[in-house]
């Protein structure tokens, strides 16, 4: 199923490549290759506000999302602004950077536990800042990814914790599906090589 | 206005706490800990149709296992509480926001009266909770038809001792602000209940000299002023110079969001202050009971408040 052809029964959704993030970053060599990553958890929420949920399995919809959750359903708070958000993900090792308040940006060390955060996969051993522009997998699904994500005020005024400043530039990353289908934790995640898979 | 977050929290107990009040308890099904919250605050609780509707939290604020809320079944009411009655058994789902807190109570404060008319008595209890927790000076006037209808009486009874005053109606004993006494330094007034409770207190406190610094309260319903005749206005965008036009029939706050300029809401009453925007110039007519007199005059609430002609908002 091509993106285009399923944007139809969604939300307002962009093609990784078609953002302008994505797409600057396609012909641009470099990034890291040689790593191989892990999917730790997976989250996603019904609707704007609406604390997260873990799933021990989700299924990935090419041009829409993660079934069920608030960017699949058009119910997120952004919702309403075309972007790159069938899936989001951030690094456990951003969130372990957290714990050990480095760099000392704020108080002191903050928690943010993977149900808190609100990006759909946590992984660990993933460079997500390397991957606009790029095309990996997770598991049998493949993933482009299309921007930067940067951290909003909104979450920090429902978590109550001061993650805005902290987050900056790994906050993770915003990603369109190009092959769907059923993801899990402890999945393997891969860099792909080119366009043709 | 802040975000809170939603969550989806189980019932663990429903019992009548009078023949129309449903006392309730909730718990997070996978969270040992609800986010903390203060004596005052409030939850709003999401129908399925997607109302909301504004519950004190009546419970001990120093238990993060737990929230209370009492719902008293208004029959002539929007339905919200009907809703809650029959579908809030022990077991269900309730879907519920972190608390938010517009009623707090005043840390450095010598001495609190609290005030408190039928199920307007729920943000008090907790107050009770925490004053006498904290061996605080206090005393809580419970007004009620009767013992029978006054509700989380007996929590009260345990909670407050010598220091609860009842006040039921049924016995002809009727409260009279004016046995609050002249304004004393440090002393503060904490009134709950219906409108015509609050404004006699108002008054009451007004004559005596009280400032009104001194005296707080809080409604879930709005003023009903039935006397008032909407008129259309215009809204200019600051931002982007557009004028939106207001009809007669419309309020603010849809026609913002028509345009895209989607604010958050909850209430739509002018009760719970989530839709609160800036505004530079116009004469705002204000018709919410939630800004407090020094905010208006920048600040407005698009959901009931109004313009005459013409108002700029910061947006």
């Amino acid at each position: 199923m091509s993106p285009e052809a399923s944007l139809e029964a969604g939300p307002a959704m962009l093609e990784a490549f078609a953002h302008p993030a994505g797409s600057a970053a396609v012909p641009v060599p470099g990034g890291a290759t040689a790593w191989s990553g892990t999917l730790l958890h997976i989250h996603i929420a019904p609707a704007a506000s609406y604390e997260m949920e873990e799933l021990q399995e989700a299924t990935c919809v090419a041009g829409r999302g993660i079934a069920g959750d608030r960017y699949f359903s058009g119910t997120g708070t952004y919702s309403p602004k075309p972007d790159v958000r069938e899936v989001t993900l951030i690094e456990q090792e951003a969130l372990d950077a957290l714990a050990r308040n480095d760099p000392p940006l704020q108080g002191g060390p903050i928690t943010l536990s993977p149900v808190d955060h609100r990006r759909n996969l946590t992984v660990r051993g993933v460079p997500l800042n390397h991957l606009v522009g790029r095309r990996f997998r997770v598991g049998s699904v493949i993933l482009r990814g299309g921007r930067l994500n940067f951290p909003c005020k909104y979450l920090e005024e429902l978590l109550g914790l001061p993650v805005y400043l902290p987050l900056y530039n790994r906050s993770g990353l915003n990603c369109s599906i190009e092959r769907g289908g059923v993801i899990r934790p402890g999945d393997a995640i891969h860099l792909l090589d080119g366009h043709a898979d | 206005m802040t975000a809170r977050m939603i969550m989806k929290l189980r019932v663990a107990s429903a019992r009548p706490t009078t023949p129309e009040v449903l006392h309730l308890c909730l718990v997070h099904p996978q969270r040992p800990e609800l986010p903390a919250w203060t004596p005052g605050a409030h939850v709003d609780l999401r129908l399925p149709d997607g109302r909301v509707r504004q519950y004190s939290l009546c419970g001990d604020p120093a238990d993060r296992t737990r929230y209370e809320i009492a719902v008293k079944r208004e029959e002539a009411g929007r339905g919200g509480s009907a809703w809650a009655h029959r579908n809030l058994l022990p077991g269900a789902v309730a879907h519920v926001s972190a608390p938010r807190n517009n009623f707090p109570l005043v840390d450095a404060a010598r001495e609190h009266i609290l005030i408190g008319g039928g199920i307007g008595v729920t943000p008090l209890v907790a107050m009770a909770r925490q004053l006498a927790a904290q061996g605080r000076s206090f005393v809580l006037h419970d007004c009620a038809p009767s013992p029978a209808r006054a509700p989380l009486l007996d929590e009260l009874r345990a909670i407050c001792g010598e220091r609860l005053r009842g006040w039921f109606s049924a016995g002809g004993r009727r409260f009279d602000p004016a046995a609050i006494g002249p304004p004393r330094d440090g002393a503060h007034v904490y009134a709950c209940g219906p409108q015509r409770l609050l404004d006699a207190v108002r008054a009451s406190l007004g004559a005596a000299g009280w400032p009104d610094a001194q005296v707080h309260s809080e409604v879930f319903q709005a003023t009903l002023d039935e006397n008032f005749k909407p008129e259309p206005f215009d809204a200019r965008i600051a931002s982007t110079g557009a004028v939106l036009h207001v009809p007669a029939d419309r309020s603010l706050l849809q026609v913002l969001r028509e345009h895209g300029l989607a604010t958050a809401s909850s209430c739509e009453l002018g009760v719970c202050g989530t839709c609160t925007c800036g505004y530079r110039d116009g004469v705002v007519i204000h018709r919410d009971v939630v800004l407090p007199v020094a905010s208006r005059q920048d600040r407005m609430t698009p959901c009931v408040s109004r313009a005459r002609v013409g108002v700029t908002l910061d947006l």
